[in-house]
């Protein structure tokens, strides 16, 4: 069985800067993976060149054996792959059903304009991530950081994906809101789904993963089980280093 | 052929002075202020009403010109840039508008029939066949001496270099100290002062009447697209590019299409090298 | 597309409204309201893709002057008859609009509003010196064929048209595609990361608007029976359009409608105090201030009110 990500020898490079510097894993169908390293070590670099936002400057990356390396972005998302950002942003002047609604949209104009939305779907997708029926009509700037989390979940879960790619789902939020995202992410891997998640909050990473990667200034330094990585003496330098 | 470099180099000066206002507003603020045009409109009038309808010196016209073009920088990027809070499609939207408003305002005041200004030096000097009015060398020998003012202001100003950190990172400069409020006034209000004066020199060398703006904003703008944000140096290299290209043009293919390359240039750039050609982001 | 009764009672008793209209007004105010009715179809044009999208167009003259040369050329010069010229005019702006368009998609911001712009100038200036025997040059053309005769026909008609393309374009907006249009307007790459293709979805916009436009413009001309570019390729008409779809409210259908009625009325009502053009300057001023009030348009207020009526007990 060919696996749900791979990548081999990853490179991109702004100016002088190497942001990515030959990275190469690959993630198993329904594992989870932590992505960790100190600032700039080129996490979300990493997710922006999965999704095909940035073109990496040489290697590969292929998706349940096929590679997408080539590919736009919103071809890569219908092949199964999404992704949640660091800092959310929701449509902003549309209620929270409808920013669902582009998510749910098929990739056809004639399919979008013959068939209206599917409400059921929406509100199925709000509740199932742990918005409430009235935040549906909710506009994004009403909602507080770990609903607008919330709702870039279900955004991203609209498009159908089989690999996540989570980009610190914890950042601002509080103890309680971290515990419900936790849980949301446990009970969607109880259910088969793959992720790849960054976090800086590694208390609340470490229960949610199978194995973690550890980058350094856009390389690959550890892969390996938690507490092996953590216990990994260039990790330990490199995050020493950053701070 | 001395004939198409001298005039060349006289169109050319003039564009740079013309272009320059609108890419520092451009490389400081990322707005494109298509109200530019406007203050090289009022420039030329405030010129026209004091300089030779009431007769003051004709230096005295010019420092007018230019005191109202800086007080309208000012007053928009108070007025609507600043409400408006980076919201650039509204920003650019309102300056269409005004700039509408300017040239019927002018109307108003002062009709709708073209006027000619009387040359600030009269006299013309013959080259090679061409006749060259003194006014138009004039022109590109203040522009030039105003571009390295301009030029020397930013690179050795504390005012000028904060202008360079805030058009190379807001953020950036924002979080070390500067003053960005202050920065993006002094901005528009040089941006004004500029266009304004320009605009005195442009009326001198085509014709004032209120629909005037439109040719110069597509001059300025040219000249940033091609250029690459907001470079002075750059400016004056492609406003020579551009320049010339026109002189060319009508002297040797038809004055009637001696806009259409620019135009070509300008859509061809954009398409091709979106960054610009010098794509470079400083000042 | 969740039509409710109101949505039908508001349609039937705005096109009722309109048509009975010519009943209660004089000829003079009848000549205004066709020019309104003409002002909405490109403000409605303008605004199915700038409104929509974002992107602004600083030249959708241009769109609207190659339908109305296409079908002046070809009735004038070629002698074809208006019920075929007006079709083919249609089918030249879209593709004209596409030519643009293919290159242009990839521009972002404010410098898609410059080529726009840039677009307009350069086919004002080549109107006028590449075959002026077929474009008439700088002077344009004068003598078409007209569609209608006196201004009852001629409201009615151009009622007519603007109704049919407020309602469909109305309808289409409605749908999910209305939605993703709506959605780059705000967060293009949120599109694309939603496995929406930005381009194509901007395309079926642009070629909408194109439409429009192209439909609009022939149509005028042959209402006018002139064409002339400086009043076409016109930095003021694309302002006035604008305004129209901006001052109404952008992204709605109604907006447009409302603000082209608003500004023709304001430009005619002014007449008898500015006689000249210095009435825009009226207009600008209000429009600017307007704008400043109220980005979002007349038509919010209206929908401000509905709804604060309705959360009222």
């Amino acid at each position: 069985m060919s696996a749900a990500l791979d990548i081999k020898g990853l490179v991109k490079r702004f100016g002088g800067l190497v942001a990515t510097n030959e990275v190469s894993f690959s993630v198993k169908p329904g594992e989870s993976v932590g992505l960790i390293g100190p600032n700039g070590a080129g996490k979300t670099t990493i997710f922006s060149q999965i999704m095909g936002e940035l073109r990496q400057d040489a290697g590969h990356i292929a998706l349940d054996g096929t590679d997408i390396s080539h590919l736009p972005t919103p071809r890569r998302i219908r092949a199964g792959v999404s992704r949640t950002y660091q800092v959310p942003r929701p449509f902003s002047d549309m209620s929270v059903a409808e920013n669902i609604r582009v998510g749910l949209m098929p990739d056809s104009i004639w399919q979008m304009i013959r068939y209206g939305p599917n409400h059921d779907r929406e509100s199925e997708l709000a509740l199932s991530v742990g918005l409430t029926k009235e935040q549906l009509q909710r506009q994004p700037s009403e909602l507080s950081m770990g609903d607008l989390r919330k709702l870039e979940m279900a955004r991203t879960l609209a498009t159908a994906p089989r690999l996540m790619l989570l980009d610190e789902v914890f950042a601002g939020l509080t103890v309680n809101e971290i515990a419900i995202m936790s849980s949301l992410v446990q009970s969607m891997r109880d259910d088969g789904m793959t992720f790849l998640i960054v976090s800086h909050d590694l208390k609340a990473l470490e229960p949610l993963i199978d194995r973690a990667i550890a980058i350094d200034q856009g390389r690959l330094i550890a892969d390996g089980s938690y507490a092996e990585v953590i216990a990994d003496a260039d990790v330990r330098a490199s995050y020493l280093g950053a701070a | 052929m001395l004939q198409v470099l001298i005039q060349g180099l006289l169109l050319s000066g003039l564009y740079a002075l013309i272009a320059v206002g609108f890419t520092l507003i451009f490389s400081v603020g990322r707005v494109l202020n298509l109200a530019y045009g406007a203050y090289l409109l009022i420039g030329g009038y405030v010129y026209f009403h004091f300089a030779q309808t009431l007769g003051l010196p004709k230096f005295a016209g010019v420092a007018l010109a230019g005191i109202f073009g800086c007080a309208m920088g000012v007053l928009k990027y108070q007025l609507l840039v600043k409400p408006l809070k980076g919201n650039h499609v509204a920003i650019e939207i309102s300056s269409l508008i005004l700039a509408v408003f300017l040239q019927y305002a002018v109307v108003f005041a002062f009709g709708d029939s073209s006027k000619i200004l009387l040359p600030i030096i009269p006299g013309v000097e013959r080259v090679a066949g061409a006749a060259i009015p003194y006014s138009n060398l004039f022109a590109a020998i203040a522009s030039w001496i105003i571009l390295i003012a301009l030029w020397a202001y930013v690179r050795f100003t504390h005012m000028g270099r904060a202008m360079q950190a805030v058009s190379m990172d807001a953020k950036g400069a924002a979080i070390s100290g500067i003053d960005a409020n202050r920065v993006n006034m002094t901005t528009w209000a040089i941006s004004g002062t500029l266009g304004a004066i320009a605009g005195v020199f442009f009326a001198s060398y085509t014709q004032l009447y209120p629909g005037m703006w439109v040719a110069p904003l597509i001059v300025a703008v040219a000249v940033v697209i091609v250029g690459g944000i907001g470079s002075i140096m750059g400016t004056l290299l492609v406003a020579h590019i551009i320049g010339f290209l026109e002189v060319l043009t009508s002297s040797l293919i038809a004055p009637e299409l001696r806009g259409v390359f620019t135009m070509v240039l300008i859509i061809a750039i954009l398409v091709l090298r979106p960054q610009g050609l010098l794509g470079r982001e400083e000042l | 597309m969740g039509l409710r009764w109101y949505h039908y009672v508001l349609w039937a008793a705005f096109i009722g409204g309109m048509f009975v209209l010519p009943e209660f007004v004089s000829r003079g105010t009848l000549r205004t309201l066709i020019f309104a009715n003409f002002l909405a179809i490109f403000a409605i044009s303008w605004d199915a893709l700038s409104g929509r999208t974002g992107y602004i167009s600083f030249g959708h003259t241009f769109l609207i002057g190659i339908g109305a040369y296409t079908t002046a050329i070809l009735t004038k010069r070629f002698g074809v008859p208006v019920e075929v010229s007006i079709p083919l005019a249609v089918i030249a702006t879209m593709i004209g609009g596409l030519i643009v368009l293919l290159p242009a998609l990839r521009i972002r911001g404010s410098y898609f509003a410059l080529v726009t712009l840039a677009m307009m100038e350069l086919i004002y200036q080549l109107v006028q010196v590449i075959r002026p025997d077929l474009t008439g040059g700088t002077r344009g053309m004068s003598g078409l064929p007209t569609l209608t005769r006196g201004a009852a026909n001629g409201y009615y008609m151009s009622v007519s048209l603007m109704l049919a393309i407020a309602l469909s374009t109305w309808l289409l907006m409605r749908t999910r595609l209305g939605t993703a249009l709506w959605a780059i307007g705000m967060n293009e790459d949120a599109v694309a990361g939603s496995g929406l293709s930005p381009t194509r979805l901007k395309m079926i916009a642009f070629l909408t608007s194109a439409f429009i436009a192209g439909l609009g413009g022939a149509v005028y001309i042959h209402y006018l029976g002139s064409i002339a570019p400086r009043a076409l390729f016109d930095i003021n008409f694309v302002f006035t359009i604008i305004v129209a779809a901006l001052i109404g409210g952008a992204g709605t259908i109604v907006g447009p409608i409302i603000g082209a009625f608003f500004l023709t009325f304001l430009l005619e009502y002014l007449r008898p105090w500015l006689p000249g053009a210095e009435r825009y300057m009226v207009y600008a001023g209000l429009a600017l201030i307007l704008y400043m009030v109220q980005p979002k348009g007349l038509a919010s207020l209206v929908t401000d009110a509905a709804a604060r009526l309705r959360r009222a007990p």
